[in-house]
């Protein structure tokens, strides 16, 4: 249900994102565990002060995930299947997470872009991710 | 009651100093219309909100915007009693505005990413991380009176 405006502003971004997944994802989870300290169970994985390098192979991952999402914007039920899976019966993050998760990513994408940043790439983005959060939790029960 | 260690108060105040709280009120006021659009129910007297350039100019959301961020810049400089800053308004948004607290986290996290596109680079993961502590701190203590 994007518009085809939302779909310029879904691409645009992502082209100033496509080459720099890691060290997007990288602070996207730096924001998120410093800001958001209780979402960190879900990464144990990473250890307790998760370092550079792990932040940016985890980051990388996440941000390729968000890049298929861009892909298939039409189809994002088949395109996340296998994520939708492995959130519903292996990592049962608690769906309340993912608006935390996404309000990182805002905040990278505005320190980064600052004045470019516009008010139309903020809304198109924060529905788009919206959607597939709805989309990895759908199969949850 | 939320408590703010010293250090995250010297980031609040310093970044706070450097905020042109009008400019950043019509802001986040704007944006949360437009990416939040169910929002603009309580602004049915605001006049034309009919395009996101049309909301981003008109002048009753940049003037509404100003007088809450201005209400912030109260929220700063008693941080250690947000409950008791903000009774009065809480009941206010209670009793006679009837707006929905989900609504302050909104535009709560809005003013922060307005300050992230502000600041850069010196909007640093912990900057960010005391600013949600403020404006949840913020949202909560509006929504304490509500009966």
């Amino acid at each position: 249900m994007l518009s085809a405006q939302e779909r310029v502003h879904i691409a645009q971004v992502w082209d100033l994102i496509a080459g720099h997944e890691a060290p997007f994802g990288a602070e996207l989870l730096l924001r998120l565990f410093t800001a958001y300290p209780s979402t960190k169970t879900y990464f144990r994985h990473l250890g307790d002060s998760p370092d550079q390098a792990r932040l940016l192979s985890h980051g990388r991952r996440l941000l390729e995930a968000v890049g298929v999402a861009v892909q298939h914007v039409d189809n994002l039920r088949a395109a996340l299947s296998p994520l939708a899976d492995l959130h519903a019966h292996v990592l049962c993050v608690d769906p309340t997470n993912f608006p935390l998760l996404i309000q990182c990513f805002q905040v990278v994408l505005a320190s980064h872009l600052q004045g470019e940043f516009t008010v139309e790439m903020q809304a198109a983005w924060d529905k788009f991710l919206m959607g597939v959060a709805v989309v990895l939790t759908e199969k949850y029960r | 009651m939320v408590h703010f260690t010293a250090e995250e108060k010297a980031v609040i105040t310093g970044l706070w100093g450097k905020v042109n709280v009008e400019e950043t009120g019509g802001e986040a006021v704007g944006r949360l219309l437009v990416v939040y659009p169910w929002t603009q129910r309580f602004f049915d007297s605001f006049g034309n909100m009919s395009s996101p350039s049309a909301i981003m100019g008109n002048p009753k959301v940049k003037a509404h915007g100003k007088k809450v961020l201005t209400s912030f810049g109260d929220a700063v400089k008693n941080m250690d009693n947000l409950k008791g800053t903000f009774a009065k308004l809480s009941e206010l948004h209670c009793d006679k505005l009837h707006v929905d607290p989900e609504n302050f986290r909104l535009l709560g996290n809005m003013i922060v990413i307005i300050l992230a596109s502000h600041f850069g680079r010196e909007f640093t993961p912990e900057v960010q991380a005391a600013w949600q502590k403020l404006v949840a701190g913020v949202a909560t203590a509006l929504a304490h009176k509500y009966h």
